[in-house]
């Protein structure tokens, strides 16, 4: 079953068909996701939901190639990533994904600034126009006067909110994230949805978010529910 | 990832982190220094070593006499035949001498004194300097100057100290002017000789002078077979070597040479030592600070670094330890040299110096990457899932 809200819209970005991911250990194969379809357009919300162990945040990495399926198809705008070298998935990954982690993960040591240079440094942008796009990115997130913080005297909420201007920086086509809210408050929780939905309203920008928390899903266009590794329907 | 933007990226990480860092780049520098003090200082030790033992043992000096027989006249060896010696490759000093008693006086006191008609490449020959006032040189010799050197214990029993310099001693017919005491003949019978230049020996003493012996010292103990071996055609060339003696210290030579094998044995294997050390050191500590930044890695592998920007990142923070300790070590080195120099009196050529500074560089770059690669590869090739959910 494929989940299609934007049946209208005539290119999908992602377009998820079978997807299986299985994982041996000495007790015997365990299969975190089974048959799984999905397609996600640009400038669109999606959650998914479930039980821990349900297999969303192994999509979640799948998704954003850090993890290989052990089946199935992932093509991104008609190309198939999984035939990609690692290289290439890296350089994929730099241009067009953004990540957000659970555990606000900053570098520690490191200021505000610095933590955002990162993937400017990674993907070459040249050093002139950097300072900018990190303030811009900044700003979208309310954090600009942080700039020359140390990322270990920020507030958990100023750290998660660094954490997606971080994902902005690279301006992604997609931004994952994996349960962004789950260390905040209810009031940093919904600030931080605010920024994505910004985000993908302006700038046209997917975003994928597993949440175990109903508000935060009830703000994405859609949502999806997993249950043993299988997308059960859609809210 | 642009190269300047490594270097600032893993030389603030060195820095941020330099209190993990701390011990091993001291105990690298530390190394450093020591290898520098010692090869620049164990150079000079062990050409001081050696030129002394080899003087003690006189292992590079070669004996040549005219062995007098009863059916043969004197031999007597001439100026040419020893100018032709020292042509021989490997030969650096070759001096003939002429031993004879001559008749003397002082202060009214007559004596027979042991006399050693010596040319200005006895001095160099035998390892001698001054003891106090002056040596004859080539000019004396030129000259046939009427001058004397006296050995200790006989400037001592003449005049009651080693001062002498400026007195006058009568021998045979001629009074002489003493010169200076000679020191370090390490012989008791020389040290109750007196020295007097060659071709004055040959005017004023001509009957009783026989000059049946030359010495020849080796440059080092390698030419010591060579240059034996090359004398007795040397001298048949020139003049009869019928009875020819040609004395090799061949026990004392080959004890020379076991000891200084284990000094310069020694000294690399303290070289060893320091390099094993210090690259188990920056293994030991990349290894640790790889473990200890997975989730790091991982953060930086999500955010899209390839494989070959972590390696790079830990290779070029390996490599800025050990520059770091070596430009350290280097420094420290230098100031142990110097010290050591101020303390046992002796000065080492700079271009030793910048031979181990230089090599001390190339070294570091070897540490750095020999210890620091694996534990960069491992970085980079972590799996980015376990890493970013390494606890």
């Amino acid at each position: 079953m494929v989940h299609d809200l934007k049946a209208a819209s005539p290119q999908p970005l992602i377009r998820v068909e079978n997807l299986t991911k299985v994982y041996f250990n000495g007790a015997g194969p365990i299969e975190v996701l089974r048959e799984v379809n999905l397609v996600i357009h640009p400038g669109e919300m999606v959650a998914v939901m479930g039980p821990s162990g349900s297999g969303k945040s192994t999509l979640l990495y799948i998704l954003g190639l850090l993890q290989a399926p052990t089946s199935g198809a992932y093509l991104w705008e008609g190309l198939d990533l999984l035939t990609l070298n690692r290289t290439h998935q890296a350089e994929f990954r730099r241009r067009r994904l953004g990540f957000v982690f659970q555990a606000c993960d900053l570098l520690e040591n490191s200021n505000v600034y610095e933590n955002l240079e990162f993937p400017l440094i990674y993907e070459e942008v040249d050093k002139e126009t950097r300072p900018q796009r990190i303030l811009d990115a900044l700003r979208k997130v309310n954090l600009a006067h942080r700039l020359y913080h140390s990322a270990n005297l920020l507030s958990g909420g100023e750290r998660q909110r660094v954490a997606v201007a971080r994902a902005l920086v690279n301006r992604p086509q997609l931004i994952l994230a994996d349960e962004p809210t789950g260390q905040l408050d209810r009031s940093h929780g919904h600030l931080v949805m605010e920024h994505f939905e910004e985000v993908a309203a302006t700038e046209n920008t997917a975003v994928v978010v597993v949440t175990h928390d109903p508000d935060i899903a009830s703000r994405c266009n859609r949502v999806c529910p997993m249950e043993d590794g299988v997308l059960t329907g859609l809210r | 990832m642009f190269f300047d933007d490594l270097v600032r990226v893993s030389l603030r990480q060195v820095f941020r982190h330099r209190r993990r860092y701390l011990g091993v780049v001291l105990a690298i520098a530390v190394g450093v220094a020591g290898f520098i003090s010692i090869i620049t200082m164990g150079q000079d030790v062990k050409k001081n070593f050696n030129e002394d033992i080899t003087f003690i043992g006189g292992v590079t000096i070669i004996r040549n006499v005219l062995e007098s027989r009863p059916q043969l006249p004197p031999g007597k060896f001439r100026e040419d035949t020893v100018q032709a010696i020292r042509e021989i490759p490997g030969v650096a000093y070759a001096s003939l001498v002429g031993l004879t008693r001559i008749k003397g006086n002082n202060q009214g006191q007559e004596d027979f004194f042991s006399v050693a008609a010596v040319d200005e490449h006895f001095w160099k020959m035998r390892g001698l300097t001054a003891h106090t006032g002056s040596l004859f040189g080539s000019q004396e010799v030129k000259e046939r100057q009427r001058v004397v050197v006296l050995g200790k214990r006989l400037a001592q029993s003449l005049f009651g100290t080693e001062e002498v310099a400026g007195r006058t001693l009568e021998l045979g017919q001629d009074v002489f002017r003493v010169i200076g005491v000679v020191g370090g003949l390490r012989d008791i019978n020389l040290e109750k000789s007196l020295f007097v230049p060659l071709t004055t020996a040959q005017d004023r003493f001509f009957h009783q002078l026989v000059l049946d012996r030359f010495y020849v010292r080796c440059a080092t103990w390698d030419d010591v077979p060579g240059v034996a071996a090359a004398i007795p055609k040397v001298v048949a060339a020139h003049q009869s070597a019928e009875n020819l003696l040609v004395e090799v210290s061949t026990e004392n030579l080959e004890h020379v040479k076991r000891v200084a094998f284990w000094v310069e044995f020694f000294i690399y294997l303290a070289f060893a030592a320091t390099l094993i050390l210090g690259g188990m050191g920056i293994w030991n500590i990349m290894m640790a600070a790889v473990r200890s930044r997975t989730r790091e890695i991982g953060l930086k592998k999500a955010m899209g670094a390839e494989d070959r920007d972590i390696l790079s990142q830990f290779l070029t923070e390996a490599l800025c330890l050990s520059l770091l300790a070596s430009v350290i070590g280097v420094t420290l080195g230098r100031i142990l040299v110097e010290l050591l120099g101020l303390w046992i009196g002796m000065r080492p050529p700079e271009e030793l110096f910048f031979t181990c500074l230089a090599f001390s560089l190339v070294f570091a770059v070897a540490l750095g990457v020999g210890a620091g690669l694996y534990p960069s590869v491992q970085a980079a090739r972590m799996e980015v899932v376990s890493a970013t959910r390494y606890e």
